[in-house]
């Protein structure tokens, strides 16, 4: 009798360990999960919203917002629309994300590079800064801030510097540059514009000889001579054409009964003090990226650079940087954005950044459609870091690396 | 053999001049080794020695702590024990009993993980039993109370002998202990009615210290294993998978933690059924542990990435199966890899445990806070108040960093 051929009896792999079966089950099962979720939830929304009427949709963007909205850098009037409210806020958010980011690196490195400075002492001092600022919650130091700057005298008896500086606890206000007309002083920031291109073409142009031949062309003294020299020809142009000064210096002045203080440059104490916490805060954070940074460098680089005679500094910045930027930058990148969103934190100081804005609006205005408009307004900030940061990754990678 | 016959005499060993060696050398190498190395220095101890003269000149003559010692335990457990959340103000024991439980429980750690461990649970207990002896009148701090807090002591020996004399100390039983201390201390704030003395306290009156604490030990125990599953669930090779994780990652990366809880507040409401529990507590909770399980994904990603793949191909070249390689093989290492991230995320987390303001709890934080705006009077004190406050935080949460730390030289990242 002839034995079946084993070839004949052998049926595949059991279907449940089936490894392309097991994969697109995994799928299947967790699609539908999901899916399952996200419709029940809408489901259940919009069932609520149904039921207890409340009020839905995006209707309301057009709408007056009929509330004041204490920090604005665009024109804003209380019957401004809802949308229009939004974008105040929203650009409240972006300025007060792009001074202290800029703040905050420019503190961070400083205390980063005096970190590993060769003094043991201001090295202990800067750990010091870093340990204590990062490891308390962000809220208590802006707290702690805003109920210093509280303690400053009102706007009337308020503290005045060289009879122009005014600190009180609405803020500070200082003399700064006012366009005498708005037509004159466009017309100047425009070609202000052009010159700084030009010195930066010059000083690219001067600087490409200079690689190439070797010859000393000064390419900072020239950009920079070209750019104010352009600046300042236009300054007398506009000023000769319209009759005045481009720009005037503006200072502060109480006017009125309550002594409140008009002209000039004015910071306000919400700013100031959202300000000052996020960049202290951020700034250790950044001292840490630093100088983890210009320590992944290897030891032989620096030696290397100063057995060529490069001085100290000199090797810091042409050397030991450039190779530690490519370190720093990812984890920098997340700082920032996590500056953008701590500055959420505004509403607890006064200042009305988007998310206290968007609160102050559920009361009047649909809250579901309100936090989908700002978490999409904050995935787009997030976007933009990570957007930044990619671009920048890719220009200082290592050529061929 | 006749010494020093036909040799020459060996010459008595050259010594380092003397301006490079000991107190002087060291101060010529790490203070003065260059002229403006000399001049920070010399700016740097005058600014310290001025921060220290001015900074002492206030602690110990200008600052008024009486704040503080009027604040009081409310910093600690919040309104838990006032008349309208337990009348008959006869519950503050609760959270005492859950103090000499996770006492006790730090006493069976040290016994199985050892080391810094050990450390912190005598730092916790002496800490605790210290309290017992604020300069407080016995009306105001009741012998019960300081019973209380002094049996801190004889808890952290219980827990020790009962994990090393008992079977009660293997890992696997420390930790259900751990889950089960977490679980009655949750139980034993709540309340649970009809039984005497155990009269139910609504979750709006927890606060202070505890409620930061709480928040934090449950949103660690349970954003790491999640972050795991999200950051396995990234680099996996199923797409549909892979899309849902990034998409949950991103979104909660995207957006700040305070516009999540206030959006919480909003939208579980509607979102869920009405038997749904609606509690801010739950709630805040919930979304502390989803924000930071993103983060969380995203470093243990960094731990997995910086593992040569030669570690996987090899378990899965002697045969292990993929979930034997990816738990046995690639997430310790990766997880050891990662440690400083991951105890920064923790403690991120727990220094976000202070947004809850915003969904109305009260927080030690907002203690502090509404204990200013409501009383004018001690306006004057603010610096004292927030700077206390600080200090806890920091407390905490630098010891987590130098936990993490010693745990690090353990494992011996970066030496193996």
């Amino acid at each position: 009798m002839a034995t079946t051929p084993r070839a004949l009896t052998y049926r595949g792999i059991p279907v449940w360990r089936h490894a392309l079966i097991i994969r697109w089950v995994v799928q299947i099962v967790s699609a539908l999960v999901a899916v399952t979720l996200v419709v029940w939830f809408f489901a259940n929304i919009v069932g609520a919203i149904q039921e207890r009427d409340i009020p839905a949709g995006f209707g309301f963007l057009s709408r007056e917002y009929q509330t004041p909205i204490g920090e604005h850098f665009i024109p804003y009037e209380s019957s401004d629309t809802f949308l229009y409210a939004l974008l105040v806020a929203a650009i409240n958010t972006v300025v007060v994300a792009i001074l202290g980011v800029i703040l905050a690196t420019m503190l961070g490195v400083l205390i980063g590079v005096a970190r590993l400075s060769g003094s043991w002492i201001l090295s202990r001092l800067m750990l010091v800064y870093i340990e204590f600022f990062r490891n308390v919650p962000l809220l208590v130091q802006l707290l702690f801030w805003f109920f210093i700057v509280l303690t400053l005298p009102p706007v009337r008896e308020g503290y005045v510097f060289f009879d122009r500086i005014y600190v009180n606890n609405a803020g500070i206000s200082m003399p700064g540059p006012v366009g005498s007309s708005l037509a004159s002083a466009s017309a100047w920031l425009a070609l202000a514009a052009v010159s700084v291109g030009l010195g930066v073409l010059v000083h690219r142009v001067l600087t490409w000889r200079e690689d190439r031949t070797g010859r000393a062309s000064y390419p900072l003294a020239a950009g920079i001579t070209v750019a104010v020299a352009c600046g300042a020809a236009a300054w007398l142009i506009v000023g000769s054409v319209v009759g005045e000064a481009p720009l005037v210096i503006s200072s502060p002045e109480p006017y009125g009964r309550f002594g409140r203080i008009g002209g000039g440059f004015t910071i306000r104490a919400g700013l100031l003090i959202l300000l000052i916490g996020l960049v202290i805060y951020t700034s250790a954070f950044v001292a840490e990226i630093v100088r983890a940074g210009i320590q992944s460098v290897g030891r032989g680089q620096t030696e290397a650079s100063r057995a060529l005679g490069l001085s100290g500094i000199d090797t810091l910045r042409h050397v030991t940087f450039p190779q530690a930027l490519r370190v720093i930058i990812p984890p920098m990148i997340s700082q920032y954005l996590n500056l953008t969103k701590n500055s959420s934190l505004g509403g607890a100081v006064g200042y009305t950044d988007l998310t206290n804005v968007a609160i102050t609006m559920t009361q009047t205005a649909p809250a579901v459609s309100i936090f989908l408009l700002i978490m999409l307004a904050y995935l787009a900030m997030s976007l933009t870091w990570s957007l930044i940061g990619n671009l920048y990754n890719r220009h200082i990678r290592i050529v061929g690396g | 053999m006749v010494a020093g016959q036909g040799t020459t005499p060996t010459p008595a060993p050259v010594l380092p001049p003397r301006s490079e060696v000991g107190a002087v050398g060291w101060a010529r190498a790490n203070l003065f080794s260059s002229w403006y190395n000399s001049l920070l220095t010399v700016i740097a101890s005058a600014a310290v020695v001025l921060g220290l003269w001015f900074g002492l000149n206030w602690v110990v003559l200008d600052a008024e702590w009486g704040v503080i010692e009027t604040i009081g335990g409310r910093f600690i457990i919040g309104g838990y024990n006032t008349d309208q959340a337990c009348p008959g103000n006869d519950c503050f024991w609760r959270p005492q009993a859950a103090l000499l439980m996770t006492t006790a429980l730090l006493g069976m750690l040290w016994v199985v993980a050892g080391g810094v461990v050990g450390r912190i649970a005598m730092a916790v207990a002496a800490a605790a039993a210290l309290c017992a002896f604020l300069p407080y009148s016995m009306e105001r701090m009741g012998l019960d109370v300081r019973l209380l807090l002094l049996a801190n002591l004889p808890a952290l020996g219980v827990g020790w002998a009962l994990a090393r004399y008992t079977p009660v100390g293997k890992p696997r039983w420390v930790l259900v202990t751990g889950v089960s201390v977490f679980l009655l201390t949750v139980v034993l704030l709540r309340g649970i009615p009809g039984v005497w003395g155990l009269q139910p306290v609504p979750t709006l009156y927890w606060g202070g210290l505890t409620l930061n604490l709480l928040l934090a030990v449950a949103g660690i125990a349970l954003s790491l294993p999640l972050g795991i599953a999200l950051a396995l669930g990234r680099r996996s090779d199923l797409p549909i998978v892979k899309l849902l994780c990034v998409a949950f990652i991103e979104i909660f990366r995207g957006v700040p933690l305070i516009t999540l809880l206030f959006a919480s507040q909003h939208l579980v409401p509607l979102a869920f059924p009405e038997a749904f529990p609606r509690n801010s507590l739950f709630s805040a909770g919930v979304v502390i542990t989803l924000f930071s399980a993103a983060y969380m994904a995203e470093n243990i990603r960094g731990g997995l990435q910086s593992l040569h793949p030669g570690q996987a191909e090899a378990a899965r070249a002697l045969g292990l199966a993929g979930w034997q390689t990816t738990l046995l093989i690639s997430l310790p290492q990766a997880i050891r890899n990662v440690i400083p991230t991951i105890v920064g995320q923790f403690i991120s987390l727990f220094k976000d445990t202070s947004l809850v303001y915003i969904i109305g709890m009260v927080d030690m934080v907002e203690i502090g806070r509404t204990f200013i705006l409501g009383n004018p009077e001690y306006r004057i004190s603010t610096k004292e108040v927030f700077i206390f406050i600080a200090l806890v935080f920091w407390a905490f949460t630098y010891g987590m960093s130098y936990a993490s730390r010693r745990l690090e030289q353990r494992l011996g990242v970066g030496t193996r």
